[in-house]
Order: structure tokens, then sequence, then C-alpha cells
């Protein structure tokens, strides 16, 4: 098998995985906590695909395929969210938006 | 003959039910009606009994009858049994007949009363229960009925509920009536965990070998005994259970229940036989009671209590043949006591229907010319309590003198103190007639007996501090000495009271002991001899008795200060204090639990109890405050605890692999 050990590959995702944490616990920004997660979910997606060439399955990269559709559809939720609450000139803070707390 | 003895049993509990369920759907006086009916029901179903029973050998004589089995535990059953013996039916008989006598006479006596559906209903209730008490064939049943009669007495006792006297004075004969309850508990369970069962006659051979048992279980009994029938120690309830309507003190303090005490002896006199000292004990607290009693009544100025005095006296007689194992003696008095203690309640009762509820014997006086019926049935009473031929009380009170006779060393000293009462007896009595009936009649007497109206059944309400207590009876018109219903059961008693002893007659005749010997085989028989002698005596010192009540109180206008200014004032004070036996017992019962009472709130509850409550629901506050803290509302602050708990999981997962 050509390229790097799958533990370098495991190594970078873990990375991401963890860069995406601290993003979405650090960050109040909603958008750059969107943001995070999409790193975090990149991350894991990066795991799925080294297995996948790892053991010589696609089914792993099927998976990654479906993570970025839900991804996807997710950022737009979210985008559409991050629009409404601008347009109420509400800050754009997520610790500040709680008002919908009981 | 069972079926009627269920009859018996159920006809007064079905009147107290329906009476109870119609509520305001039936008059008063149809709920007095229902209630007498149904108690003459029992009688007459008690007639029938004694009579298939007398047609039966003497030894055949012993029917038990289990409706259902009532409870189970293990091998422990007792079933809703009834035994028909020639006891029960005795007692059976003077239950529902005396009963239904009073019962009548109360139709009269409550007319008027705000709440006669009421008190009918606890008299049927009360019937039924004595009834109850007298068939049960086992303990368990007797003590159900023992219980009833302590309930129905509670709640007839307090009957006029918005006096505090007569509720102070339910309450205390509850009390004192539960420690006896409770002894006698205590002697059942030591019968149920060495004989297996409380069925008549079965739970009595305790067999020889166990001599502290039996003494336990006999003084456990006899516990109970002493207390539901008055006697040293625990007689203190039964004057202030006078607060009740008269008929009440009549039925239940005079006739019946307290004569329980001696049923239950006489029932269980296999126990007591076994336990020779306890039932000498027995017969010593009836002859300690009956001296105590007769020296009380002779300075009570309270018409009903002297009489209720006269009840303890009397039942202390019961007690004195029943401990010497006189049974069928003792059994005979109670039968003619019921007879002439009823008769004086309900001839009192009159008295105090026309005075509108004046008891006291001080303000009486001359009551005898206005009311001349009531004047001869209360003499006629009062005779036979003292026990002067041929009044009854002579036949059955002498036979238990005589039986002291027959005793040893010991009967001895019971015969003298028996003696001493009759002369007591004799003199209480007719220091009390003396007051009440003969000479010119009183200003008060004139007052409300001249006029021929009055205020119906208004007892002792205007001796209360709060005149306005809410006895409203109605005003009612009727001359002379009250209405039929009273009259003609007082004179039916009276009758009663004459010839009712004359059913035996020692030296000649004896259907009563002979019916009873089969169930309680006598202990003492005396001789013809002693019999004689004991009539003798008691008759001298009856007699004795009332020549001095007639010197001391017969000749003159009877008036306030005469009555008691006779007796040295150190002997009056004990005397009208009763012994001081209500402050011995406050001292010794009542202060002693208040006090510990104060101490450990003062001690135990406020810093320790209190305190640690108060510290742990602190405890509990701060640890909510803390924890409430954790909740901070942030999504972040939540998903940084799962992230690094999540994080410490798996580093741990990994080194430890």
């Amino acid at each position: 098998m050509r390229g790097p050990d799958v533990a370098w590959y495991l190594a970078v995702a873990a990375f991401l995985f963890a860069t995406g944490v601290l993003g979405v616990l650090l960050r109040r920004s909603p958008l750059i906590v969107l943001l995070s997660l999409e790193i975090m979910l990149n991350g894991a997606n990066l795991a799925l695909i080294a297995f996948s060439r790892l053991h010589g399955e696609s089914s792993g990269q099927i998976f990654a395929l479906a993570v970025m559709a839900v991804a996807a559809s997710e950022v737009v939720v979210g985008l559409g969210l991050i629009v409404a609450i601008a347009q109420k000139r509400l800050d754009l803070d997520v610790d500040k938006l709680s008002f919908l707390r009981g | 003959m069972i079926v009627a003895a269920w009859i018996c049993l159920v006809a007064p509990l079905a009147a107290a039910l329906l009476i109870t369920l119609l509520g305001t759907g039936i008059s008063r006086r149809a709920a007095g009606y229902v209630a007498t009916t149904s108690v003459l029901a029992a009688f007459a179903a008690a007639v029938v009994v004694f009579a298939k029973l007398w047609s039966e050998a003497p030894s055949a004589r012993s029917h038990p009858s289990t409706a259902w089995e009532w409870l189970t535990a293990g091998s422990f059953h007792v079933g809703l049994r009834i035994l028909v013996d020639p006891l029960s039916v005795f007692m059976m008989l003077i239950v529902s007949g005396v009963g239904f006598l009073i019962v009548a006479y109360s139709i009269g006596y409550m007319d008027g009363d705000d709440e006669e559906r009421r008190y009918f209903a606890y008299m049927a209730l009360f019937v039924f229960s004595m009834l109850l008490l007298v068939q049960a064939g086992n303990l368990v049943i007797l003590l159900a009925g023992w219980g009833l009669v302590g309930l129905s007495s509670y709640l007839l006792i307090g009957f006029w509920h918005d006096r505090p006297v007569a509720v102070a004075a339910a309450k205390k004969a509850f009390i004192m009536n539960a420690v006896g309850d409770a002894t006698m508990a205590l002697a059942f369970f030591l019968l149920i965990q060495h004989r297996q069962t409380l069925d008549f006659p079965d739970a009595f051979g305790v067999g020889p070998g166990h001599g502290w048992l039996v003494n336990l279980v006999a003084l456990g009994l006899l516990g109970g005994a002493v207390a539901k029938s008055a006697q040293i120690p625990l007689q203190t309830w039964l004057p202030d259970a006078m607060e009740g309507p008269t008929p009440v003190s009549a039925l239940i303090h005079a006739a019946t229940m307290v004569t329980a005490g001696v049923y239950l002896i006489v029932r269980t006199h296999a126990v007591f036989e076994q336990a020779p000292r306890v039932q000498e004990l027995a017969a010593g607290l009836g002859a300690g009671t009956l001296l105590m009693a007769g020296l009380i009544a002779l300075v009570q100025t309270d018409i009903k209590r002297v009489i209720a005095y006269s009840t303890m006296s009397q039942i202390g007689y019961m007690f004195l043949g029943a401990g010497l194992g006189a049974y069928a003696n003792a059994e005979f008095h109670l039968l003619t006591h019921a007879f002439f203690k009823a008769l004086l309640f309900m001839a009192a009762g009159l008295v105090i229907h026309a005075l509108a509820g004046e008891q006291d014997i001080r303000k009486m006086g001359g009551v005898g010319r206005l009311m001349p019926v009531t004047r001869l049935t209360f003499l006629i009473g009062s005779l036979a309590l003292v026990g002067v031929p041929p009044f009854s009380g002579f036949f059955s009170k002498d036979s238990i003198i005589a039986a002291s006779m027959s005793r040893g060393w010991y009967g001895y000293i019971l015969f003298a103190a028996a003696l001493i009462g009759t002369f007591l007896t004799g003199l209480y009595a007719f220091r009390l007639f003396m007051i009440v009936f003969p000479g010119e009649p009183s200003p008060f007497v004139r007052e409300h007996l001249m006029r021929g109206s009055h205020a119906a059944g208004m007892e002792g309400a205007h001796r209360e501090a709060d005149p306005s207590a809410p006895h409203d009876h109605e005003v009612h018109e009727h001359s002379g000495e009250g209405p039929f219903s009273m009259t003609a059961t007082v004179a039916v008693l009276a009758v009663l009271a004459v010839v009712g002893g004359w059913i035996q007659f020692a030296p000649l005749w004896h259907p009563v002991s002979n019916w009873l010997d089969p169930v309680a085989r006598p202990l003492a028989v005396p001789t013809s001899t002693q019999e004689a002698l004991a009539s003798l005596f008691a008759f001298l010192l009856g007699l004795a008795g009332i020549g001095v009540a007639w010197l001391i109180y017969g000749a003159r206008q009877p008036t306030a200060p005469r009555i008691t200014s006779r007796v040295p004032v150190w002997s009056r004070s004990l005397l009208e204090r009763k012994f001081y036996f209500d402050e011995a017992y406050d001292f010794a019962f009542y202060r002693p639990a208040v006090g510990l009472a104060r101490l450990l709130g003062r001690r135990i509850e406020g810093p320790i109890i209190g305190g640690s409550i108060k510290e742990l629901a602190a405890g509990f506050r701060e640890a909510g405050l803390g924890t409430g803290r954790l909740q901070t509302g942030l999504v972040r602050t939540y998903a940084f605890a799962i992230a690094a708990s999540l994080a410490v999981i798996t580093i741990v997962f990994v080194a430890v692999r």
C-alpha cells in the first residue's frame, strides 16, 4: 500500500476533530460554531476514509459521502437560522441567544 | 333454639342500624318505639331459649354455635361463636328484660330532647353489645362485646356533648376501662400462647404446673373485671358517669354493664380456681369496695351519685361472692340488684324529671307528699337494697354473706366487712330517702311541683356555669309524677324488686343455684345454720342502719347544714373527696406523665429531634444550591462537560488497555 501509515491519517483526523470541538466550545459566534462543526465532521470523514482504504472496503467511503450530504443540509438549516437571527438584529452570540429557555 | 339466640343478639343491632340509617326519616318517638320493640324481641327470644334449655337435661345444656370463621392466624382460629348455656341465658334474660323496661322508660324521660334518635340508637347498640358480651362463645368475642359496651357507655355518658363535665366523665370512664381491657388482652395472649384456643371452656384448662401463668392470666382477667365493675382500684369513673341521662345510669351503670365483671369471673371461674390467691384477692377487693363505697355514699349530696356509690358497694358484694366461689349467689344478687337498682335510678329519674333536672338533695325534701307513687317505689327499692325481708335483696345478699362464713378465717374477715356494709347500706339508703321524700315540701320542690308544669329533662343543665347551655327541651305539661311509659315501667320494676328474690330462698328452694351450678360448681356452700345466722345479723344491722338514719335525718325538716355537719370534719372531707383516689391518680400518673412530656419536649424534642431535622434541611438546601450552580443554562458548558468526560473516558480506556 502506498502513502503514509494509517496512523498518520488518524492523527490528522483527531487533530481536525479536536480543533472542531474547541471551536464549538470556545467560540461564541454561531457562524464559527457551524464552521467548527464542519471541521469535526470532516475529521470523522477522514478517519472513515482512512479505515476504508486500510480494509479495502468501500462502505466507509459511502458513509463519508452520506455524512457530507447531511453536513451540507445541516449547514443550510444553520445558515438559514443565522440569517433569520441577523435579520432580527439580535446579537450573534450563542451565550446570549437564550430566549427559548424555559 | 340457636336461631332464637341469634335473633336475640341481632335484633337490637338491627334497630341501632335502622335508626342510624333512617336518620331524620323517622320521627323521634318512632325511634324510641323501634329501639324498645327490638329489645322486647330480644327478650322474647331469650325467653324462648330459656324455655328450650329448661326442658333439657342439666348436663346437656351447652350449645355452641359458630356463624363463620372470623380470624385465622396460623393454627389459631377464632369463630364468631356464641355459647348458649344456663349462665349466658341467665344474663340474656336480665340484660334484655331489664333493658326493655329501661328503654321503654326512656321514651318518656328523653321526650323532647334534641337528639332522641341518637340516644335510642346508642341504647340499642348498647343492648346488642351487652348481649354479645354475655353470649360470646370465646374470649375474643367476649372482648369484642366488652369493648363495645365500653364504647356505648362512653357515647351515652357523654350524650349531652355540649356539657364539658359530661364529656370529661365519658373520657374518664373510657380511659379507666381501657386499663382493664389492656390487662385482659394480655391475659388472652398468654392463653393463646399456652392453649392455642380461646373457646369456652377449652381455653381454661391450663393445667397444673403453670402456677405463675395461671396467676398472671387470672390477674389480667381480674383487672378487666375490676375496671368494668368499678371496684378498687379502678372505681373512680363510675360516680362521674352519672353525668349521663338517668336511664343510662339505670341500664349501664347499675343493671348490666357494671356487673359484667362479675359475669367474667363466673364465666372464667376455672382459671380463678387454679389461682386461688387471685380469687381471694377478688373477694378482698369486693369487700374493700363495698365498705369504701358505703362510706362515701354517706356524704354525697347528688341523688344519682349516692345511688352510684350504692351500686359500687353492691357489686362489691357480688365480687365477694364470686371471689369466694359462691357463683350462683353472686349471679343471683346480680339479678335482684338489676331490679332494685334500676328501680332506684328510675324512681330518682322521676324526681329529677319532675324537678327540672335538679339532682342536689339539699334542695329536695318533702317530695313524697307530691309524688306518692314515686315515694312508694323508692321505698321498695331502698328496702330491697338494705335487704329487709321479704324484699329481693334479703334473699340474694344474705346468701353471699353466709357463703363467706364457710371459707375459714379469711372468710370471717370478709364476713365482718360485709356485715358492716349492710349497716352502711341501711344508713346511706335511708339517709337519701329521709332527706328527699318525707316531711314538708321544700321551697324549691314546691316551686316546681305545685305548678304542675316544668321543663322536662333539663337534667343538671342549670348546674353549669353557662346558663345558656343549649338544651332547649320543650316545656310540656303533665300533672303528677311522669308520663305513662315512665311510671308503668317503674311500677313493673317495683313489683320485681319485691318478688324477684322469692325465686331462691337458700334454706328451702334454690332454682337459681340448680340452674347455674352445672356451669360453675360452687366452692362455698354455707350450711343452714350459717344462712340463718348471716340473715339474722345482716337483717339486724340493716335495721340498725335504717334506725340511725331515722334518728339523724328523719325527725325534722332537712336543711343543708344538717345533712353533713354531724360527721367530724377530717373524715367528712376524706369521704367527700372519695378517699383521694382521684387526687392520688392525678399525682401518680397524670402529673409524672405531663412532667415527663414537658421534659422530653424541652430536652429532646427541641434540641435533638427538631435541631437535627433543621440541620438536615439546611444541609440539603446547601447541597441543592451547590448543584443548582452547575445548571448554568449555557449549552456550551454542557457540551464542554460531555466532551471533557468523553475525553477522560477515552484516555482512561486507552491507558488501562
